[in-house]
């Protein structure tokens, strides 16, 4: 279809569809009062008769408030949350069902918060279970992440019982679209026993070749809050001084775990009270928004381009996958990320891990046209020679 | 309505309104694990002896808590965890009167056998307060308004642990006590419960904690006594003040008790001490060594005191003398604290299963073993006369009794 009839097309839609609801001057003030809230409390003394008044509206309020949604104030959208609930609880109680078609609407309209979408799908379903088979299909590359996940699963479904010839194309494309660890890990597996190839490091975006330095000194388990010169390195040729004033050079390692993991005691040897520098360069087409993820069962800050973007000042309390999320903007060209990663004194066996991952996505955790600098080499994020990823190991 | 009618009214009314003793925290009351209450129910099964059960939205190893006619609890789900859930039944009928959800502001890290509802929440005639393990917080009245919210993570950003959180908020007046001792900016705080504001908020050492605080009358002044790993402060109600504070208990998972005067805590075995008005006096008055607890709290009733590994070893001592009266094995492992009432101890494991001990005799009598064939982690819940248990997985709770 050209562009213009189906820009068209989109005009006549958007004129034909009425607004979901327009909301009175009071349910209006409500959410205004509501999306006020900020932190330690302060505006729960209004937002408290407002949720009443918005809630006391009944099902005219649903809606404005499912609109009023916002992922930038996640304390508002909660007030909001608990709304929609009671006032879905209240149509309920008086047999009112919810107008099916009008939650369908907002659902499939981007426009509106993730969250708001997946509520509204949730309160769909639970009165039409048809609405899944309906709207899943368009959600496979969503912003929401639980829709995006049920829309994967249920395609995956499909495309296994009727096992197509397209099988591979199939689950391909599902494998581009999917984004949690598990389901990651379960496409990868099914398409490669459909004689696929998939690359889960260059799908999450996993930096698998850097330079390491270290260990340098972090006396008392206070390495998160010590600086050292590493962090505003713009390249890895410095010299410093470590540990019992050994000469630390940075150093060229790769890792063929495909989840980018890299162990520090292998590396650089069992240390505690210790802190070690990780170096990525990622080139960038373009300037780029970047989510830069972290993995460390250990204490961690990240830098872009010599400017701190996140840290967790946590030890051996577990290391749950992209634990550390940076926001930040990759420049058109080169860019520096610096990972620090620390190491206390602790003595218990468990307590002896020193490791970490880095990747660097989209906001929803996909991958990006980026590449990662390998010495000499250009070579896209993630990416593990074949002969590498069968070690699985890193160097 | 003429004045007869009014009065009948009003007399029929108070006697249904008054209620048996409330649950209203994790423990019960002041956490000791311990319910006033007579003719409790010794035998059941899943489908004997239950006056009702309901189907939970999600998991949750967090205990139930009644008041008045109202049971909440607390529940967590999603393939992120980050679906938080409140739910409201009526404790007679087991109807379920409202259903509120939030989304998790911050992170669902924990241990697997957790999750997000592992705090207990606790209630008052007024409502309910839940705070989960990623920091939201919430006090919601009884007909489930909510009455205000707060993201704690958002208001102090480097909350974090990963092993995941479970000491419970109690309510002291009209003052949320909210423990959050954790890896990133520890505190205990007091929130007013009209609006949800700091009242105080105490630094804390940065390090995780799973007790929950008690409370201590001295006088005119109100304590928190709040355990953790560096020891043992008690903190003063009204202003937040650091009154007392002891290196001789050092806790991290289960919660001591206060009975009168004498704080039992989970040290050494169990440990005894005297508490005057400027805190613990002298060495401790028993040293139970051998009553052992694992992650369950101890509990004291009837002048013992009684504990229960993980590996399901119960041990019972004289609370007096610390002199060992029993030591035995239950089957399978315990997660869930003992709680007692009606001169019987309860012994919940992990697969449902609740043995009743004679809490009168002399030597360890099981009078009862009683299968949900459930998974079961929460600490049981007891009021008007009835248990209240909820499986975790299996998303189920149980009102035992009649």
């Amino acid at each position: 279809m050209p562009r213009w009839i189906r820009c068209a097309a989109l005009v006549a839609l958007a004129l034909a569809a009425p607004p979901l609801r327009a909301a009175d001057a009071e349910t209006t003030r409500a959410l205004a009062t509501i999306k006020g809230v900020t932190k330690e409390g302060k505006g729960n003394e209004d937002a408290g008769p407002a949720w009443k008044v918005l809630v006391g509206k009944g099902g005219p309020a649903l809606f404005p408030a499912l609109e009023a949604f916002d992922e930038g104030n996640a304390t508002a959208s909660n007030w909001l949350r608990a709304a929609v609930d009671a006032i879905a609880e209240g149509e309920a109680a008086a047999k009112r069902p919810l107008p099916g078609d009008k939650l369908e609407a907002f659902v499939k309209d981007t426009k509106f918060a993730p969250t708001a979408r997946r509520v509204a799908y949730e309160l769909l379903v639970a009165q039409d279970e048809s609405a899944k088979d309906r709207l899943l299909p368009g959600f496979l590359n969503d912003k929401s992440p639980d829709l995006r996940r049920d829309a994967i699963a249920r395609e995956l479904d499909i495309v296994e019982k009727l096992a197509r010839p397209t099988i591979k194309a199939d689950l391909e494309k599902l494998f581009a679209h999917t984004r949690d660890k598990d389901q990651v890990d379960l496409l990868a597996k099914k398409l490669e026993a459909n004689g696929g190839k998939a690359s889960v490091s260059e799908h999450f975006g996993f930096v698998t070749a850097l330079s390491l330095v270290g260990p340098f000194d972090a006396p008392d388990g206070k390495g998160y809050l010590t600086p050292h010169p590493p962090e505003t390195a713009k390249d890895a040729t410095g010299v410093f001084t470590g540990k019992e004033n050994t000469v630390l050079k940075w150093g060229a390692h790769t890792t063929a775990d495909k989840y980018g993991s890299f162990d520090l005691n292998m590396l650089l040897g069992k240390h505690k009270n210790a802190v070690a520098y990780a170096m990525a360069v990622v080139v960038a087409e373009k300037d780029t928004p970047v989510d830069v993820r972290v993995t460390s069962i250990t204490s961690v800050k990240v830098y872009l381009n010599g400017k701190e973007l996140a840290g967790r000042d946590e030890y051996h309390h577990g290391a749950a996958f992209d634990a550390l999320v940076g926001k930040g903007t990759l420049k058109k060209g080169e860019n520096v990320i610096v990972v620090k990663v620390c190491q206390n004194d602790q003595k218990e066996q468990w307590a002896q891990n020193w490791f970490f991952q880095v990747r660097v996505c989209d906001d929803t955790g996909g991958p990006l046209p980026l590449k990662q600098k390998a010495g000499d080499k250009l070579q896209a994020l993630g990416y593990v020679a074949e002969t590498e990823s069968k070690k699985g190991d890193t160097k | 309505m003429n004045r007869y009618t009014l009065a009948a009214a009003l007399v029929l009314t108070l006697a249904v309104s008054v209620p048996a003793a409330d649950w209203a925290q994790f423990k019960g009351p002041n956490a000791s694990g311990v319910s006033p209450e007579k003719n409790l129910p010794t035998e059941w099964g899943k489908d004997k002896g239950v006056a009702w059960k309901a189907k939970l939205p999600a998991r949750g190893v967090s205990s139930p808590v009644v008041f008045g006619d109202r049971v909440y609890v607390t529940c967590s789900g999603g393939v992120r965890d980050d679906k938080l859930h409140v739910v409201c039944f009526e404790a007679t009928t087991g109807k379920q009167l409202w259903h509120r959800q939030l989304k998790a502001t911050g992170s669902t890290a924990a241990h697997p056998k957790s999750c997000m509802a592992a705090s207990t929440p606790v209630a008052d005639e007024t409502g309910v307060y839940a705070l989960f393990n990623t920091g939201d917080l919430a006090a919601f009245d009884a007909d489930g308004t909510l009455r205000w919210y707060r993201s704690l993570v958002g208001d102090y950003p480097t909350i974090t642990n990963q092993v995941g959180m479970a000491s419970s908020p109690i309510l002291v007046k009209d003052r949320l006590i909210v423990p959050m001792d954790n890896a990133g900016e520890s505190f205990v705080a007091a929130v007013d419960t009209k609006y949800g504001k700091n009242v105080w908020k105490v630094e804390r050492p940065r390090e995780i904690n799973w007790v929950t605080p008690l409370v201590r009358t001295v006088g005119s002044a109100t304590e928190i006594l709040f355990d953790g790993p560096s020891g043992l402060t008690a903190y003063d109600a009204t202003s937040g003040e650091k009154r007392w504070a002891s290196k001789l208990t050092k806790g991290s998972i289960p919660t001591g008790t206060l009975d009168g005067d004498t704080l039992f805590m989970p040290t050494g075995g169990v440990t005894a001490f005297k508490l005057g008005a400027k805190g613990v006096e002298g060495d401790p008055v028993m040293k139970a060594k051998d009553v052992v607890p694992g992650m369950p709290s101890p509990l004291v009733y009837l002048g013992r005191v009684y504990a229960v590994t993980g590996t399901g070893v119960v041990s019972c001592a004289d609370a007096k003398t610390g002199k060992l009266l029993y030591k035995e094995s239950l089957k399978g492992a315990f997660s869930a604290s003992p709680v007692a009432g009606d001169g019987k101890v309860y012994f919940l494991n992990e697969k449902g299963t609740c043995s009743v001990i004679d809490g009168k005799a002399a030597e360890f009598d099981v009078i009862a073993t009683n299968e949900l064939g459930e998974e079961t982690l929460g600490t049981p819940a007891i009021a008007g006369g009835r248990i209240f248990i909820r499986s975790d997985k299996d998303k189920m709770l149980y009102a035992i009794g009649k």
